[in-house]
């Protein structure tokens, strides 16, 4: 049985909208909840992602002939692990207040369902270069997500945009909507992305 | 070769072997700059603990702190600040539980023991707007001066809409609890650290 060929251009596409991980798969929604509440935080955790998923999805392409099915699983983790301690490890020395503002949700990348769910899905039976632009694009849909989430959440909370006030909002007049920095602020804001991006899906069906 | 029962034993092994020793020559290579890391965040904390100092750029913190600052026995575990051969007054570390995590600080207080001179943050994880606002010098910055309190405890944090005796600062709106532990944490290392230094006989 051969795959069915794929374009990249497809793969792009899938990973951006149509099988948008966030609001199609609704994977990954425990860091977008935990660290979309300050627009800086999130961008580097997109970054994060984006590369772990990427590198992953092609280191697991790269060994798929060689692993043995059944411990397939064990290799991925591993796989995924070893760059998420190394993104963590760059952080820790190069931009330590970061690392520190992230905690522990660079460690819980690892268990991040989109990174695994990716390996599984897609670089298990495809060749590397597809895997490395599926695992990209699939970490640039997560963040572009994550990124609007993040930039209303910080807008309407703290009233400022990547920590630099922003007119009219960090003014007297806008009285800031502490609950949007705050845990259950991060429930509406992904509820009403969700709303949003579905609605919109669900258009682009009907035509 | 594939067929074989133990060929997955072997794979696993040896695709181990490979990913952990990169790992472990990578963790090596970077470790002196985390470890670094950590003690040039205590540093500057400490140094902004006394405001009378101006914080340098972040490489020349290192040199100033080690000018100003030493660890003393007599100081029962804080950093004593000397200019010119002059007691200045000490950096005492202050560490417990926060809202969500560990907050670890620096706590700087004049030499006759009786006043705070300022207080830094190196470590902390409050929610960001709100109990993460303990480092903006908008409230560090009430701490400086503040008589340290004879009875009770040595300062307070109060709600804003509450009068101040001359130990007590604001707390933040909506950090409640980081305030809470804050002032828990902050009494509980310098009651203890007090009573260390009056019994040696300081604090003339």
């Amino acid at each position: 049985m051969s795959p069915t060929p794929i374009k990249p251009r497809q793969i792009m596409l899938n990973g951006l909208w149509r099988d948008n991980p966030i609001f199609r798969q609704i994977l990954g929604i425990c860091s977008t909840l935990a660290v979309t509440n300050v627009v800086l935080n999130t961008a580097v955790m997109c970054v994060s992602l984006t590369l772990v998923t990427a590198l992953s999805c092609w280191t697991v392409s790269l060994l798929r002939n060689w692993t043995p099915r059944n411990i397939r699983m064990m290799v991925q983790t591993l796989i995924i692990a070893f760059y998420v301690i190394i993104v963590d490890l760059i952080l820790k020395a190069y931009w330590p207040e970061m690392s520190r503002n992230l905690g522990p949700y660079v460690g819980l990348i690892i268990t991040n369902c989109i990174v695994m769910g990716r390996c599984e899905a897609f670089a298990g039976s495809n060749p590397p270069r597809l895997s490395f632009i599926d695992g990209l694009f699939s970490g640039l849909g997560y963040s572009f997500v994550l990124l609007a989430i993040s930039v209303v959440r910080e807008l309407l909370g703290m009233g400022t945009f990547l920590g630099i006030p922003m007119p009219y909002f960090s003014g007297a007049y806008w009285d800031k909507w502490i609950i949007m920095v705050m845990p259950p602020g991060a429930f509406f804001a992904l509820a009403s992305a969700l709303w949003i991006c579905r609605s919109i899906g669900a258009k682009e069906v009907k035509k | 070769m594939k067929n074989k029962p133990w060929f997955p034993v072997l794979y696993m092994f040896v695709v181990t072997a490979v990913f952990s020793s990169v790992l472990i020559g990578f963790a090596q290579m970077t470790r002196p700059r985390v470890l670094a890391n950590e003690r040039l965040a205590f540093e500057r904390a400490t140094l902004e603990a006394f405001p009378e100092i101006t914080v340098p750029p972040s490489p020349q913190i290192h040199s100033l702190f080690n000018t100003l600052f030493e660890k003393s026995e007599d100081a029962a575990g804080a950093y004593v600040y000397r200019k010119d051969g002059r007691l200045v007054g000490y950096a005492v570390p202050v560490a417990g539980k926060g809202f969500w995590a560990p907050i670890r600080g620096v706590v700087g207080v004049s030499a006759d023991l009786t006043m705070i001179t300022g207080i830094s943050f190196y470590d902390q994880n409050e929610t960001p707007g709100l109990g993460a606002r303990i480092v903006e010098p908008s409230f560090r910055g009430q701490f400086e001066g503040l008589r340290v309190g004879a009875i009770e405890k040595p300062i307070g944090i109060r709600p804003v809409s509450e009068a101040l005796r001359d130990n007590e600062v604001h707390a933040l709106t909506g950090a409640t609890q980081t305030c809470v532990r804050l002032d828990v944490l902050i009494n509980e290392r310098l009651s203890e650290w007090l009573a260390a230094m009056r019994q040696k006989g300081g604090g003339q």
